[in-house]
């Protein structure tokens, strides 16, 4: 079994790293210091499972552990932590695994034999038990076998295509697996709906202005709307993104 | 537990007793009795006089007194609101003007059904004697009520504190995670583990001492080193401390674990959720016969985590600072996107030794 170890102390990776060294059958395949390290090593290396540390700087392991969800084959998670009692108590409620620091090697290896997959929407729930906003930081995208995280706050808008949602950032657009109503549920805060597949992050519109027939259209801070067919507001949205725009 | 924190706060916070219950009602009777006693006693020639004067100035002094403690009860609420020195001055005031009407209708009432048969003085000289008795036995029965809500105040006040300084030194995040540090260390590095463990029990027994206990500056900077030493194991080099503070006379005293619960703060809810860490700034300089001290630290712009054990270690501070300066000190937070920092002003005193 290939064992992933995250944890932004390198104390504590360490001693789980000698825990497992004393164990058969586990590997450590690697270690991270934060979470975004984290699931790119986890794209990479593909381990069975991750010791996820929950509180890291950047990005913390419960937000780390929803973006492995993305992949082809996400690991089994196991988190670690000194003291969180809240998320303790929705461990305990959905059996997910955990290990208390300092961890104790019987504990570990009871964690990593019952180690199991975890449902997004089962650690939504737990970021939100846990007194963390479950607003993630970041959007995650697959571009062939790696996984790219996009910072929200890097992102212009989010427009649904057919099956799939293509989220235009700073550097790029790329297709992502969440829908735009989940989406906008998520980030209804500082984004705002102007049509049926479009939201679009009211800190990014410069002004809105009108299009030779007619219709309004939003111009965004970097001046594009040359794209013009997706930013167009649909009439039914139009008092609502001038709300927000005054409101912004 | 939330609830259970609130009505404390309310009890310590109340300056005067709850007139509403009955050990109240019981203590203020006692007095009214007491009273008349001596007025009684005062006026004695013959035993019969006496239980007559006795019995005379019991019903009209009782009267008073019950209906004192109803108005007491009633407005308790208001009065506790105007602030500590208002609510007694107004009390005092509400309950004098009660006893001159009441003077006064006394006075009407034994014209009309007893002709002078109790009241054996002129009108003026009746209000007049009831005036001055009343403002002393009030005044009197204030500051007995002043001193002993103070008095209970300041033990409430010191049990919160020794309770909340515990828990805030030993925040289990910190414990479990130095416990950790230390496990992982006994096989990579035993003599750092041996220094560490010397640490942490030198930092446990620092907060198992009474918290009323003062310090020098000295060894509160001290305490913090070593703590400092602890968090540097775990942390590396994500974590840097400056400490500007050699215009502090190191011998001045403040109560003990003030300046470490700071910097407890400062790493947990900054330095750690920064990728690259940051460094704490410790600054302190001597204004007139004040102390200032500041600790401030970068914190991350997108952290997640809600903010509430932090209000418990703030909280703890204000609280060891009240009781120990009372309204000479002082403990204030600025925040703004990127930096959090917290001053303390407190009177500088030597300690003796």
């Amino acid at each position: 079994m290939k064992v992933l170890i995250v944890d932004d102390e390198q104390p504590a990776r360490e001693r789980l790293r000698q825990l497992l060294d004393d164990m058969p059958g586990y590997d450590v395949a690697g270690d991270a210091g934060n979470g975004r390290e984290a699931v790119d090593l986890a794209a990479r290396l593909q381990p069975d499972i991750v010791l996820l540390d929950i509180r890291m700087p950047g990005m913390d392991g419960i937000e780390a552990a929803q973006h492995m969800n993305a992949l082809d084959a996400p690991p089994a998670i196991v988190f670690t932590t000194a003291y969180d009692e809240y998320a303790i108590d929705a461990f305990e409620v959905r059996a997910i695994g955990y290990v208390l620091k300092p961890v104790r090697r019987s504990r570990l290896e009871g964690a990593l034999e019952q180690a199991a997959r975890l449902a997004a929407s089962t650690l939504a729930e737990v970021a939100a038990e846990s007194g963390i906003e479950s607003r993630r930081q970041h959007i995650c995208a697959k571009v062939q076998d790696e996984l790219l995280l996009v910072p929200i706050a890097d992102i212009s808008y989010f427009q649904a295509d057919q099956k799939y949602v293509c989220v235009h950032h700073d550097n790029g657009e790329h297709l992502i697996d969440d829908s735009l109503k989940s989406l906008e549920k998520e980030f209804g805060d500082s984004f705002v709906r102007i049509h049926r597949g479009a939201l679009v992050a009211v800190n990014r519109i410069d002004r809105l202005d009108r299009t030779g027939d007619g219709k309004t259209r939003i111009v965004l801070r970097d001046g594009s709307h040359d794209d013009a067919k997706q930013l167009i507001i649909s009439r039914r949205h139009v008092a609502e993104v001038k709300k927000r725009l005054r409101a912004s | 537990m939330t609830a259970a924190t609130e009505s404390s706060d309310r009890e310590t916070q109340a300056y005067l007793p709850d007139f509403c219950t009955a050990a109240t009602l019981f203590v203020v009777v006692l007095i009214a009795e007491l009273v008349a006693i001596v007025l009684a006693l005062a006026a004695f020639e013959t035993i019969d006089g006496f239980l007559i004067d006795l019995s005379k100035s019991s019903f009209f002094i009782l009267w008073l007194a019950l209906l004192s403690t109803a108005l007491l009860c009633r407005l308790r609420g208001w009065l506790e609101s105007t602030g500590k020195t208002r609510a007694f001055v107004l009390s005092f005031l509400l309950l004098l003007l009660m006893c001159l009407v009441v003077a006064e209708l006394a006075w009407q009432l034994d014209r009309i059904f007893g002709r002078s048969l109790i009241i054996d003085d002129t009108h003026a000289g009746f209000i007049a004697r009831t005036f001055a008795i009343a403002a002393i036995v009030i005044a009197l029965t204030m500051r007995y009520l002043y001193v002993s809500s103070e008095w209970r105040r300041s033990i409430v006040l010191e049990a919160q504190s020794r309770i909340s300084a515990l828990q805030a030194l030993i925040r289990p995040h910190f414990l479990f995670n130095s416990m950790n540090t230390i496990a992982s260390l006994t096989r990579t590095d035993p003599r750092q583990a041996e220094e560490a463990v010397e640490d942490l029990s030198d930092l446990l027994r620092v907060t198992l001492r009474s918290s009323k206990d003062r310090t020098t500056l000295k060894e509160e900077f001290e305490t913090t080193a070593i703590y400092q030493r602890i968090e540097k194991l775990r942390l590396g080099d994500r974590l840097k401390i400056r400490w500007d503070v050699s215009d502090l006379p190191m011998r001045a005293s403040i109560p003990s674990l003030t300046i470490q619960p700071l910097i407890e703060n400062a790493i947990y809810h900054g330095i750690e959720l920064l990728p690259d860490g940051g460094e704490v700034l410790v600054t302190g300089q001597r204004n007139g016969d004040d102390l200032v001290i500041s600790v401030s630290n970068p914190v991350a712009a997108d952290a997640r985590r809600k903010n509430d054990g932090n209000k418990m270690a703030m909280t703890n501070i204000q609280q060891r600072f009240e009781l120990a300066y009372g309204s000479r000190a002082s403990v204030d937070v600025e925040e703004s996107a990127d930096t959090y920092s917290v001053t303390l002003r407190f009177p500088m005193g030597e300690t003796a030794q």
